[in-house]
């Protein structure tokens, strides 16, 4: 029995179905993210589990209770929210505090707590100011104050860094992480941002129009996406689908590539039963930009490294790299290069691919051809 | 303020745009002038004439016959029973109206239920509807529930009446109040009521306020509901002053009449020099962050 068991949670307004039948199960001290673009159903999700939000049928149980019929304050959780929403009228202190005085936990005792909370999170000195008083990131942190005094079983995250600033939102990240570490809680935490699901999920649940399309681990999810949506949604920049048509030779997958003066072929992985229906087909290329690039940069422990003579058409520099955009069977597409070998547009470059990160996906059920 | 050299014509204006504003004040000072003079005046000096001139001999005479002896109809008792009267009217009438205004926006606002928007829009008609119209229908409940004493009556007409407007106010603030502040509320254990009066209400000084202004000087203005709801001694002072001035027989004491008509308007003016800045900041105000 795991921390938070979803068994086929449905949700529905009348004709609008907003989850369509969600299936999670996380263990104790697991980071479950659920991530997707608004209107997925991720926050209807969270609510649901916090008890915010009826669940039209299925079942939610936190560690071995269902707790479908349990109102928020006994389902032992606490959640921060994207606003925060600290009470404006009362201290930090207060703050932390509202929650233990419904609880009815004995005031040396919330003492006690809110010096220890307010230890961890650095916030000692903000204790008596009113949360006007405070910039974003120390509300984040009072909100989050607020979470650990209950001490539950399930904390609950709802888009927490979404108002912060870029450079705060890296550090409160890795915060959330060093914290989740430290205490070994069981998190959910809803997010849009793939970058946030990437760094600190154990598990990711990605979602889309109700469903989960894919729930794995983030390797898997980087590595093995399920579908042409995750492999798209999760990694930046995003993955290139280039359509090919699918050939045999010598046991391996071999696709075409135009890159407008002469048609390359490129040997892939040894074709697989599935792969193999679709032989003579049309299907998607998946690769990411990491993983085409130039000779010097690619992994030179792989053999079989494939290579591929291109047009530069725009270089985007990021200082580490630079992204190479060129064109194979007239899409464009992103190469990641070592910045000196990056080229000029209009230049030719060579590009080594990775025929073993290479993925093909059906362009009609849009699912990956393991 | 630096003082910038002017021309000559930019001075006139500037001149002339004072000259036009104090003429303005003064004309719309002039009928308060003229009451407050009048009442400090005696009847003598009244009768000399001259309605513009200061009172020669300061008399406070007026001002004590208002407060305690003037005649209203047959009653000799002046105006301080009425105005007790219209006190134990308006308070409770203002904040019972208030509190359930509060109420009634707090569920709107953060706990919707099927049709509360519907229910939110009939109220709002309330608001359009003329006193005129409310007064059969009234009298018809108030005679069901026979309640025989006017306070009560004229409470619970004034409490009525007033829901809408201050269901609106409230209701309207608190749909800029984010509803994740009463998500976080639940989770921590709070309930329905504990959410209103810890979290939403302290946050509500400024529509409290609006509230409290505009009900006090409803209730404490209103002649009709007055007129029709109560009898005799239990009047409201805006129909025992319609009383005093409209008393028929004997000399008309002018002073009197504006005496008495100054102590019915000082609460009003009281709740606006003590509230008034928060009535301009409760009606714009805006979200609350954090």
């Amino acid at each position: 029995m795991g921390a938070l068991s979803i068994r086929n949670v449905k949700k529905s307004f009348g004709n609008t179905h907003i989850l369509k039948g969600i299936d999670l199960e996380i263990e104790k001290g697991q980071f479950l993210i659920l991530v997707g673009p608004s209107g997925c159903g991720k926050s209807t999700l969270l609510n649901m589990i916090a008890g915010l939000d009826d669940i039209t049928s299925g079942e939610i149980a936190i560690g071995d209770r269902v707790v479908n019929k349990l109102s928020p304050k006994d389902r032992d959780i606490a959640m921060v929210f994207q606003s925060y929403a600290l009470y404006p009228n009362m201290t930090v202190r207060k703050n932390i505090a509202f929650g233990l005085d419904i609880r009815k936990v004995p005031k040396p005792e919330q003492e006690e707590i809110i010096a220890r909370v307010a230890k961890t999170l650095q916030i000692e000195h903000l204790l008596d100011r009113k949360p006007l008083q405070l910039s974003g990131g120390q509300r984040q942190r009072v909100a989050m104050g607020r979470a650990l005094a209950r001490n539950p079983t399930l904390f609950l995250f709802d888009e927490p860094l979404s108002n912060l600033d870029a450079k705060l939102r890296v550090e409160m990240r890795s915060e959330i992480k060093l914290l989740h570490q430290r205490l070994g809680t069981t998190i959910v935490y809803v997010t849009h941002d793939q970058i946030e699901a990437m760094t600190l999920g154990d598990r990711i649940a990605v979602m889309k129009d109700g469903e989960v399309r894919q729930f794995g681990s983030p390797q898997q999810i980087y590595d093995a996406p399920a579908d042409l949506y995750v492999a798209g949604f999760i990694g930046s920049p995003s993955m290139n689908f280039i359509p090919v048509q699918l050939r045999e030779e010598d046991g391996h997958a071999v696709v075409d590539l135009d890159n407008g003066r002469a048609v390359q072929a490129v040997k892939l992985s040894p074709i697989s039963d599935s792969q193999r229906a679709f032989v003579g087909k049309q299907v998607v290329l998946g690769i990411r930009p990491e993983q085409l690039t130039d000779p010097e940069s690619a992994h030179s422990e792989r053999g079989n490294l494939q290579t591929l003579q291109a047009t530069v058409a725009i270089t985007e520099p990021t200082g580490p790299d630079t992204l190479v955009t060129v064109t194979f069977n007239g899409i464009k597409t992103v190469a990641r290069c070592h910045p000196r070998a990056a080229g000029a547009p209009g230049q030719q470059v060579e590009l080594t691919l990775d025929p073993t990160k290479a993925l093909l996906f059906d362009p009609v059920s849009e699912k990956r051809l393991a | 303020m630096a003082d910038y050299p002017q021309s000559l014509q930019a001075k006139l204006i500037r001149f002339g745009i004072y000259a036009v504003l104090v003429l303005m004040a003064l004309w719309y000072l002039a009928p308060l002038y003229v009451m407050l003079s009048t009442s400090f005046k005696t009847l003598d000096e009244i009768r000399a004439g001259n309605l513009l001139s200061l009172p020669g001999t300061f008399s406070l005479d007026a001002w004590s016959a208002a407060w305690s002896s003037a005649c209203t109809g047959v009653e000799c008792g002046g105006m301080k029973r009425y105005f007790a009267n219209s006190l134990t009217m308006m308070i409770p009438a203002v904040l019972i109206s208030t509190l359930v205004g509060a109420f009634n926006g707090y569920i709107l606002s953060m706990w919707r239920f099927k049709g509360s928007d519907m229910f939110f829009m009939a109220l709002l008609i309330g608001t359009f509807l003329p006193f005129q119209v409310v007064i059969l229908p009234m009298a018809q409940v108030l005679g069901w529930l026979e309640l025989e004493n006017s306070t009560g009556r004229l409470v619970l007409v004034h409490v009525i009446y007033g829901l809408q407007f201050t269901t609106l106010f409230f209701r309207n603030y608190y749909v800029t109040v984010p509803g994740e502040l009463v998500k976080a509320a639940r989770i921590d254990g709070a309930g329905f009521f504990r959410i209103f009066f810890k979290i939403l209400l302290p946050i509500s000084v400024p529509t409290i306020m609006v509230c409290l202004i505009w009900q006090t000087t409803q209730i404490w203005n209103d002649y009709l509901f007055g007129v029709v709801f109560s009898s005799g001694e239990g009047q409201p002072m805006t129909v025992a002053l319609n009383n005093l001035v409209n008393t028929s027989t004997g000399v008309k004491q002018y002073n009197v009449d504006m005496a008495a008509a100054i102590i019915a308007a000082l609460p009003t003016l009281l709740v606006y020099m003590v509230g008034g800045k928060y009535f301009v900041r409760g009606l714009t105000a805006g979200a609350v962050k954090g």
